[in-house]
């Protein structure tokens, strides 16, 4: 699978916004001044300002914005009629810990920055890109045989996941991220298939890793 | 300065941080407030990080510790889950704004404060392992599957925290209990566990 490491183009705007990731997962969002992203980034305050403003806030938005399209587009080509729900859903968890692998700087922005550091205009954005994944892993509802989920059962399935995917983050292991897919996996699906298929399909991740080819 | 004193600053602090946030958190206003005099303060602390660090450590001791405390060894592994939670879910509610600082106004500062908050669930991963044993299935499961149990639950305490609604946390007790109960036992029995809490 051909993962984007650069999800901001190499652009003068996407150069701000990698500056802005980067610098945010360094010393935290309520640290990072204009002056920062500029230096960093190396464009020209009059561009800086051109594009977005007076505002650090403006860029962190658009930066936020620009990962939570990214994932959701990375998530959303995993779905395909040709596959299981199951194998969908197993896809659109690789693809998205490959994009956060490829740029750890944008992984902590929309896991950990996002989430818990930044404006409440910021987490809005984290919030709704929340929102569709866990509308996206409600879906598995379906195939809840004998039981009826809880109704926040998708929200706390993914919560269980960002939590491993933060630890990790800030053990500066980015990088092994990949490897969670069987265990995210499970935690984000075991509360609709039960613990059998939600086993099996952990398996069925450890394949995936393996390059076992399926089918 | 004595302990209970130093508790005293030490809240003050954590409950100035969340109504102001950082970058206005002024230690002279709650030294005036608790009659600390900025000698004494400087002598124990030094300056305001360091204040705030032992204060949130000692939040983090004291969540811990309302957490594990309320747990018997007597019990089986989800009802003491279920007691640590319920004490917990009860300490937030009953103090919306050290929670609020629990989560958000300490962790969201820098990198180093928010490592302290990974620390904080970290310390709660040891009362999941007894759920491996409980499982049935120990071998199979995943390596991170306490982890994957103590996000799930922080996940939905943290949104009702955050959108200033810890005083509903109490009531959220089953179906949180079912989110940490449900990796290790699967649906059918974690939502058995949420019927019985529901109608305890």
């Amino acid at each position: 699978m051909n993962v984007k490491s650069d999800i901001f183009s190499p652009s003068e705007r996407g150069q701000i916004l990698q500056a802005a990731a980067d610098l945010c997962t360094e010393q935290g969002y309520a640290e990072v001044t204009i002056e920062d992203v500029i230096d960093r980034s190396g464009v020209s305050p009059e561009k800086f300002a051109q594009i977005f403003g007076g505002e650090v806030e403006e860029c962190m938005l658009a930066a936020i914005n620009a990962i939570v399209a990214e994932v959701m587009s990375a998530v959303a080509a995993s779905y395909s009629a040709d596959r299981s729900e199951l194998d969908s859903a197993l896809l659109g968890i690789r693809a998205l810990l490959e994009l956060m692998a490829a740029n750890p700087s944008f992984a902590h922005l929309a896991y950990i920055v996002s989430r818990q550091m930044a404006s409440p205009r910021v987490h809005e954005i984290y919030d709704a890109g929340t929102g569709l994944l866990a509308a996206m892993l409600d879906r598995l509802r379906e195939q809840s045989v004998g039981f009826e989920p809880p109704a926040k059962t998708s929200r706390s399935g993914l919560g269980g996941a960002e939590a491993v995917v933060r630890a990790e983050l800030m053990a500066g292991r980015a990088e092994q991220l990949p490897r969670l897919l069987p265990d995210l996996a499970y935690g984000a699906t075991v509360g609709f298939l039960g613990q059998e298929e939600a086993l099996r399909l952990a398996t069925r991740g450890r394949e995936l890793l393996r390059g076992t080819p399926w089918e | 300065m004595d302990s209970s004193r130093r508790d005293i600053l030490l809240d003050a602090v954590l409950l100035e941080l969340s109504r102001t946030g950082y970058a206005e958190l002024s230690v002279q206003g709650v030294l005036a407030d608790t009659g600390v005099s900025e000698s004494e303060f400087e002598s124990e602390f030094g300056e305001k990080d360091a204040a705030l660090f032992a204060a949130y450590r000692r939040l983090s001791e004291r969540v811990v510790d309302e957490a594990m405390g309320s747990c018997s060894d007597d019990e089986r592994w989800p009802e003491r889950i279920r007691s640590g939670l319920k004490a917990l879910l009860e300490m937030l509610a009953a103090e919306p704004e050290m929670a609020r600082v629990l989560i958000r106004s300490f962790p969201g500062i820098r990198p180093a404060t928010y490592q302290c908050y990974v620390d904080l669930l970290a310390r709660f991963v040891p009362a999941m392992h007894a759920g491996r044993d409980y499982s049935g299935v120990d071998e199979e499961l995943p390596s991170s599957v306490e982890l994957l149990a103590v996000g799930a639950a922080e996940t939905l305490i943290f949104v009702e925290i955050d959108a200033g609604r810890a005083d509903r946390l109490p009531g959220m007790l089953p179906e949180i209990l079912f989110t940490i109960l449900v990796p290790f036992i699967g649906p059918e029995r974690a939502a058995e566990e949420m019927q019985s809490a529901a109608t305890a």
